[in-house]
């Protein structure tokens, strides 16, 4: 069945040749939302009608002049904080059950000039923030691999829609995980893009200086192709970077015999020591990479706990004044999660912010420094596998420092990929961490770790 | 460690803030403020006037 499930790169391939048709790829990923999405609950509002229209004008079009590039046919999700003209945009939240924008974000603007075909939007946190919540307009997303364990989030709906198969890809954002933490629970790849690369306008705010946007596929190839689609300078966007953007496919492919590797072994053996089957998957990573011919140096950074303090200072205090005239005006409005989340604002004063965004420079600087002579750092993503839905601590910010938020704190490009399967059979997930703009190191680096492994040949048996 | 936060501090904190909660989600938050007062404190380091914050948006030169 999960041969069934092609990547972008092959269906590509496959719709280049005329050997599938992107009516029948987009038919195939509505089946599996119709038999699938009342377990798994991977999207908050489907856009079947116009998925279909897209998919019948994409095959009309490749028909007379072939594909106008590798997404052209594709079928996509949006996670639901993505601006869609004409189209809900409902944050998962209460306060904008009724809002249909007039604009599409830029991400979706042009993932729909690359060709591709929107199944819907995707399940996600409230306003990118929280869950699991049982207290929001619809039910938080489950894992394709066990429906009884969490996604992880915030985008938590792409993360399961494209491992089950109901989509090929999807946006993800992240403010201190959001791709990369559902990526892994869920065994598929995420990449967070160094801060500015992709743009941020049209996307609901988390905190404005850690926001990313990202893609969320199936294989590491599979976000290049969405990176070339999504990258570049953005006027709308105050962050966005002016810079020339690479081909990213190009690169992979090529070995990876001398890169160097630089592995954080104490943020996962020590500052948050992982689970046995999250360890074995590192460990083993590790040894694949050295036979396909990196180098493997350790690195030493401050304790995860200082950036992890340093991120949530951030975050606490500019989704606070991103969110205050409602969180005044209509606290009980958002679910319980948000809710109390929000309110944590109150107790960040202007000096903690400042000392906060002082202390991001001085990390910045130290994560520089320890990466001059390596081309990438690797770490966990996760502590462990997927936990039971229903077993998420609410306060986890202060029990569990993020092994993501570093590199939201250094706005760096970091990658989940998937490094085989744990404690019942649910995947695990390693980290790979480049220089700010060096994603196509990163994918060329994740690309032939996943061509190395077995563990993209395994899909959620529920697919 | 910080010191643990005061009723009355607490109580304007939260009037400052603008918030109108519940005797319940008081209660509960009280039991995380110590939590952030970690954190402001762990993000405190010897660093003189001088230091400067990251920039808000991008990467300066230095840091690339």
């Amino acid at each position: 069945m999960g041969a069934a499930i092609p990547t972008i790169a092959e269906a590509a391939r496959q719709i280049a040749a005329k050997e599938l048709s992107p009516v029948e790829l987009t038919r195939a990923c509505l089946d599996r939302v119709h038999a699938l999405d009342n377990k798994l609950h991977a999207f908050i509002h489907l856009t079947e009608e116009r998925a279909l229209a897209d998919a019948r004008a994409a095959e009309a079009a490749i028909m007379a002049g072939g594909p106008s590039g590798p997404l052209h046919g594709i079928p996509i999700g949006l996670k639901d904080i993505v601006d869609t003209r004409g189209i809900p945009t409902t944050c998962q939240s209460k306060l904008l059950h009724d809002n249909i924008p007039d604009t599409d974000a830029t991400c979706a603007a042009r993932l729909a000039a690359a060709g591709t075909v929107l199944i819907g939007k995707t399940t996600t946190h409230e306003f990118a923030d929280g869950g699991p919540s049982f207290d929001l307009p619809r039910p938080p997303a489950r894992n394709p691999w066990n429906t009884g364990h969490f996604t992880a989030g915030s985008s938590s709906g792409t993360g399961a829609g494209v491992a089950a198969g109901m989509i090929l890809c999807g946006i993800g954002t992240d403010t201190g995980g959001s791709i990369r933490g559902p990526a892994a629970l869920c065994g598929i790849a995420g990449l967070k893009p160094t801060y500015g690369l992709v743009s941020r306008a049209g996307v609901a705010p988390a905190a404005f200086t850690l926001d990313h946007i990202g893609p969320m596929a199936w294989t590491a190839e599979d976000c290049a192709i969405m990176l070339q689609a999504l990258a570049g300078h953005d006027p709308r966007d105050p962050a966005s970077a002016d810079r020339a953007v690479p081909d990213y496919t190009r690169a992979l492919g090529g070995g990876i015999k001398g890169v160097r590797i630089g592995v954080i072994h104490h943020f996962h053996e020590t500052d948050h020591k992982v689970s046995d089957g999250t360890q074995r998957g590192i460990t083993a990573a590790i040894a694949t990479f050295r036979e396909l011919g990196a180098e493997i140096r350790e690195v030493q950074l401050s304790p995860l706990q200082d950036w992890a303090a340093c991120g949530s200072l951030i975050s606490i205090t500019e989704r606070a004044a991103a969110y205050e005239e409602w969180a005044r005006t209509r606290l009980a409005d958002f679910g319980e999660r948000v809710r109390s989340r929000l309110m944590l604002g109150a107790f960040v004063s202007g000096v903690d912010y400042v000392q906060a965004v002082r202390r991001r420079r001085e990390l910045r600087a130290e994560l520089k420094a320890a990466m001059a002579d390596l081309d990438i750092v690797l770490t966990a993503v996760q502590p462990g596998e997927a936990p039971k839905i229903d077993a998420v601590p609410k306060w986890d910010v202060f029990q569990q420092p993020s092994f993501m938020m570093p590199f939201n704190v250094a706005g760096y490009p970091a990658m989940s990929i998937c490094s085989g399967y744990g404690e019942g059979g649910l995947p695990v997930a390693i980290q790979l961490v480049g220089k700010p703009f060096q994603e196509a190191t990163v994918l060329r680096i994740a690309d032939a770790f996943e061509k190395a492994t077995p563990f993209r040949d395994r899909r959620p048996g529920i697919a | 460690m910080p010191t643990r936060i005061t009723d009355d501090a607490f109580e304007f904190l939260i009037a400052r803030a603008g918030l109108t909660l519940t005797d319940a989600e008081k209660a509960e938050l009280k039991t995380v403020c110590d939590g952030i007062a970690a954190m402001a404190e762990r993000v405190r380091k010897p660093r003189g006037i001088m230091a400067e914050p990251a920039l808000t948006y991008g990467f300066a030169e230095e840091d690339l």
